[in-house]
């Protein structure tokens, strides 16, 4: 499902070259469930950053379900990353001024390819799905941090990707939600057969993956 | 697309302060290029009007008539002295503009006015006349014919009513407004066609026949001034050219006043095209700075899957709502504006005689809109460059709130 071979990414900085990710190979079949774990600043999030077609990387390639991200074309890169790949940001990331159907049928209405009806249906069955029925209507800053975090989830989801990946979704959360929203993403990666791929710095929730990659200074460590 | 474009609205509810200040300043900015657009247009339809009514630059008339200086030159004094016809079209005179022929007789007892009463009748061509339709305050509505007379401001008598002049019937085509110029106030106006079909009755009454009634010959010319020519080229070129005339030149400063005038408007025109530039380097500064606060939100739009059209109509689009309805307003404003102006300086210029013409409404219609789309179009181009550039950035670095 991924494929990563020899991706690096460097910056240029007043001080220098900073490299964040040096040469990492890196292979996640389908269907399993990885986490890239390592320390703040190890360059873990840069990897998926570069997995899933959000920042380009300096050298490499990268592969995902047989497309070559970063040799496409900028709006098919959009497409990519519309259909493909689905994120859960460490942050709260919904639209503030969008309700929260909206902000969950927001990509596949970018995507364009079920009619706005359908689409409405899905987010609102998704929402249903991660306990937020009550809440369509509603805007992120009337939800807590949690509820706003499986609304992520499930427009993360609104396009049946193939690749989800999440980005320490539970790093700001109490312990009961991390537990619930990391319930989430596993039902999701066992039953729909979803790729997941976690960065976390936590090495208990990483435990619950089939697939630990430890990343130190921008490369697999183990 | 629906979302994006509501996306964009609530943007702008977001930050209620900044939408109106930019908003505002939009307003004041399309408002001020509408009504000065506007006003200045209908200043100079007025000052075409107006300087016509100043009537000629110089006259030209027989070398031993007598001329009385008025400040306006309307019309040639009746003399018995008379120039040809063609005298100022046999040689070209480059100084020289247009040129107004007219023939004047002071009669009596020609049955206008008091029985003894001095009428004097000018013939002109209403083709070349510059000097007396200008001033038609109510007229006809059609062209002036033969048996058709215009009135002076001091002769009273309804449009369209009869009048005989020595016997003969005459239409009363229009009337003249208030000049002040006594032959103008007092004059019986007509074609030269007109004026020459009385000849024959002027002779019944026993008089002599007058010399400016004899076929080719005009009793004097009022004469414009080419563009950029100056009175003194125009003597010199019209005393060279016709033998046994003089030139009297009118309130110089007057020709100087046109031209000075409508350099001013140029310049005022400069002045607005620079105001809307600036106001265009604004939006697009402001819009550079919404671009940078909202980068974390165009990261996110780009890492589910908007394309770059997406992120930069969005964008786009929020501006050209903003300026669009600052447009919109600023119309609203000038329409305000303007009638202010109507009700105070216009209401005085015409309560002095100065005419005022408002643009006609298709006209000002088209200014509105004119300024409304260019207030979008400003907003545009405003967003569009600070938008394409972050449009271009990595996701990654967007939704951290780099690039």
């Amino acid at each position: 499902m991924l494929k990563c071979r020899q991706v690096s990414k460097s910056y240029r900085t007043e001080r220098g070259l900073v490299t964040a990710v040096a040469g990492v190979d890196l292979d996640v079949p389908a269907g399993r469930f990885a986490a890239i774990i390592g320390r703040s600043g190890s360059g873990k999030s840069t990897l998926m950053a570069m997995a899933g077609g959000l920042s380009r990387p300096s050298a490499g390639m990268v592969e995902v379900d047989g497309t070559d991200v970063w040799r496409l074309s900028d709006n098919a890169l959009a497409a990519f990353r519309n259909e493909k790949v689905g994120y859960v940001f460490q942050f709260a990331s919904l639209l503030p001024t969008l309700r929260l159907i909206d902000n969950v049928a927001l990509p596949a209405m970018l995507g364009r390819r079920h009619g706005a009806s359908g689409t409405y249906a899905r987010a609102a069955a998704l929402l249903e799905r991660m306990g937020l029925g009550g809440y369509l209507d509603a805007y992120p800053a009337e939800i807590s941090a949690g509820e706003q975090r499986r609304a992520a989830i499930a427009r993360a989801l609104i396009n049946d990707p193939a690749l989800l990946l999440a980005d320490e979704p539970t790093s700001d959360l109490d312990e009961q939600t991390e537990i619930e929203i990391m319930d989430v993403l596993r039902t999701v990666n066992r039953e729909v057969g979803t790729t997941l791929v976690l960065v976390t710095h936590n090495l208990a929730l990483a435990e619950q993956a089939q697939q630990i990659v430890h990343i130190a200074n921008g490369a697999i460590v183990a | 697309m629906r979302l994006l474009a509501s996306l964009a609205l609530q943007n702008l509810g977001r930050r209620r302060a900044r939408s109106f200040l930019l908003i505002a300043a939009v307003a004041i900015g399309s408002g001020v290029v509408f009504t000065g657009a506007t006003l200045m247009r209908s200043i100079d339809d007025s000052m075409a009007v107006g300087f016509t009514r100043l009537g000629a630059d110089m006259m030209v008339a027989p070398e031993g008539a007598l001329t009385n200086i008025t400040a306006a030159l309307l019309t040639v004094e009746p003399t018995d002295l008379v120039l040809d016809a063609d005298a100022l079209s046999k040689v070209p005179l480059a100084s020289v503009g247009r040129v107004a022929p007219q023939k004047v007789v002071r009669v009596e007892h020609s049955g206008i006015g008091g029985h003894h009463e001095l009428v004097d009748l000018f013939g002109i061509d209403p083709a070349r006349d510059f000097t007396i339709q200008p001033w038609l305050r109510e007229k006809l509505n059609r062209e002036l014919r033969a048996g058709d007379v215009i009135l002076g401001a001091g002769r009273d008598a309804p449009l369209g009513s009869q009048l005989l002049i020595f016997g003969k019937p005459h239409l009363v085509y229009g009337k003249l407004g208030r000049t002040g110029v006594g032959t103008h106030e007092r004059g019986v106006f007509m074609s030269f066609a007109t004026l020459a079909a009385l000849a024959g009755s002027m002779s019944q009454m026993g008089g002599p026949r007058p010399a400016a009634l004899t076929p080719g010959k005009v009793t004097g010319f009022l004469v414009e001034l080419a563009p950029g020519a100056t009175p003194q080229q125009a003597r010199f070129a019209i005393l060279s050219a016709v033998k046994g005339a003089k030139v009297v030149t009118g309130d110089s400063s007057l020709s100087g006043i046109r031209q000075g005038l409508s350099a001013l408007l140029q310049g005022i025109l400069a002045l607005m095209v620079l105001m809307f530039a600036s106001m265009a380097v604004m939006v697009s500064v402001l819009f550079s700075a919404i671009v940078t606060e909202r980068r974390g939100e165009l990261g996110l739009l780009k890492a589910i899957g908007a394309r770059r059209a997406q992120m930069v109509g969005t964008m786009v689009v929020e501006a050209m709502i903003a300026t669009g309805v600052g447009g919109v307003l600023g119309v609203t404003l000038g329409v305000l504006v303007m009638r202010l102006y109507e009700r105070s300086l216009v209401y005085y210029l015409e309560n002095i005689g100065v005419p005022f013409v408002w643009l006609d409404l298709p006209r000002m219609a088209a200014f509105a809109a004119a300024s409304i789309v260019l207030a979008s179009m400003i907003g545009a181009l405003g967003a569009l460059y600070p938008a394409w550039r972050a449009s271009g950035r990595d996701a990654y670095d967007l939704v951290r709130g780099e690039g």
